[in-house]
Parts: structure tokens; sequence; C-alpha cells
């Protein structure tokens, strides 16, 4: 009962998360979903600490914010982590007006949600570590 | 299924700036046997091709440090590289225009589905067992 609650909750969160990612999971890489989410969080970390600098340090250069963000954005492609993609998308709206008030509301917002997609991913694996691998039904022989 | 029944595996080139991009669709191409080579941005990309490298399929991203997607696409369309199958692989608006302007034969939003891939791959490979 509890192996199928936890492969339950993992499935629900997968549905929400990344489908296509996980479908490249084989038995020759059986931990790809999670070396990709590993190499998503390296780079999406630098870069919303690049835009925050970039933010700091060249107020009102909505290019050069532009620009930094187009990579965050990017790499959010990859994984389908489209609540974070559609902030980034409101933050180079904000770039494109020249609104800098609009471009940190919108940087809160993908901070916030980086941070929720990192508690979740982190709980997908979790739960996916405890669930074990699927198990399949099995007829024992003899009559 | 992609299937080969002839010749050498499919090199594709990956012009790509974002790490896990390049890793997902190196991983995707490994699913259909490739050969893989990645530049990391336009002007990489650019000087594989002026060195003489061939290949059957360049997948390359719009916006890149250095030089851009379509610029690169557009001088190495120049070098007369007509054979190669390049693909604009973006998520920006105005991307396509950009790239089929350039000289690119498909353009493919981002995020890149397998099927998609799937089927380039096996439009080369036919292209590919053609000329054997």
């Amino acid at each position: 009962m509890e192996y199928a609650n936890l492969r339950r909750q993992a499935a629900s969160l997968k549905r929400s998360l990344f489908d296509q990612v996980e479908d490249l999971q084989d038995e020759a890489s059986p931990n790809f979903a999670e070396e990709v989410v590993s190499l998503f969080f390296k780079d999406s970390a630098r870069l919303v600490a690049n835009i925050e600098q970039a933010m700091e340090k060249y107020p009102g250069d909505f290019n050069r914010w532009d620009a930094h963000m187009q990579q965050l954005k990017g790499s959010c492609f990859s994984i389908g982590a489209s609540k974070m993609n559609n902030e980034c998308t409101s933050f180079r709206n904000s770039c494109g007006q020249e609104n800098a008030e609009g471009c940190r509301k919108s940087f809160q917002k993908v901070k916030r949600e980086h941070a929720i997609l990192r508690q979740k991913l982190e709980s997908y694996f979790q739960l996916l570590r405890q669930a074990g691998p699927a198990r399949t039904a099995t007829r024992s022989g003899g009559k | 299924m992609v299937s080969n029944a002839q010749g050498s595996p499919v090199k594709a080139f990956i012009v790509e700036d974002i790490r896990v991009c390049t890793f997902v669709l190196s991983a995707m191409l490994r699913m259909f046997n490739c050969e893989i080579v990645v530049a990391n941005n336009g002007k990489e990309a650019l000087d594989f091709f002026l060195e003489g490298k061939k290949f059957d399929i360049v997948l390359c991203d719009k916006n890149m440090p250095i030089m851009s997607g379509p610029e690169a696409v557009k001088k190495i369309r120049a070098l007369g590289e007509t054979d190669v199958m390049i693909v604009g692989v973006s998520a920006d608006e105005n991307a396509m225009e950009a790239f089929m302007s350039a000289g690119a034969d498909v353009f493919v939003d981002k995020p890149m589905k397998i099927e998609t891939l799937e089927t380039m791959i096996q439009e080369v490979m036919n292209k590919k067992n053609a000329m054997i």
C-alpha cells in the first residue's frame, strides 16, 4: 500500500513536470532525468545570479538584462519548466517596455518559481528513491 | 523507428550555448545512433565548416554569444554547404523568419520533440542511402 502511494505521488508530480525528459531514460542511462535536472539547477542558479548582478551593476540596461534572461528561459524549456518560463517571458516583456519596476517584480516571481521547482523536483526524486523501481506482477508457476 | 539498412551513422552537429539543452538533444540523437559534435556558438560552428568538417544535419539555436544562429547559417551556406540539412531550433518569436531567410531548411520550436527529430533523421538517412 505504501509503495503504491509513493508511486502515485511520484506519477502525479511527473505529469506536471517533464515527461519527455523521462522518456529519454533507459537501462543505459537510468539516472538521466536526475542528471538533466541537476545540470539545469547548476546552470539556472548561475544565470539567476548573473541577472541579479546585472540589475544591480547596470541599472536601466534592459538589453543586458534581457540577454541574461533569454538564456535562463532557454534553459527552462529543456525540462518543461513552464511556470518559470512564463515568468521569464514576463520579465522580457518588461525589458521591452523599459519598465524597471515590472522587471523587478517579474524577477522576484522567477526566483520564487525557481525555488518551488527545485523543491518539487527534489521531492519527486526522493519519492522515486523511496518507491524503488517499478514492480510488475508475476504469476508463480504451478497449478 | 529510424531504419538505416546500409551506410554510416548520421553526423549531427549541435550548435547551442545552453548546456542542459545540448545534454537533452544529445540524448535524443543517441537514440538514433547519430555521431554528435557540439559547438557553443555560431562562430565555433562556422569554424568547423571552415576546417572542412562535414555534417548531415545541423541543429542550431538562435540566440548565442559571439555569433547568432541565423548569422552562422547564412555564412555556412555562403561557403557552398548546400547539402547539409540545417534546422533552426528556438523558442523566440521571429526565429522562424530569421532562420528561413538565412537559408535553414526547417524550423522547429523549442523544446524539440523526439518524434519531430526522428522524422528529420529518417529523411537525412533516406537521402544518404539514396546516394550510395
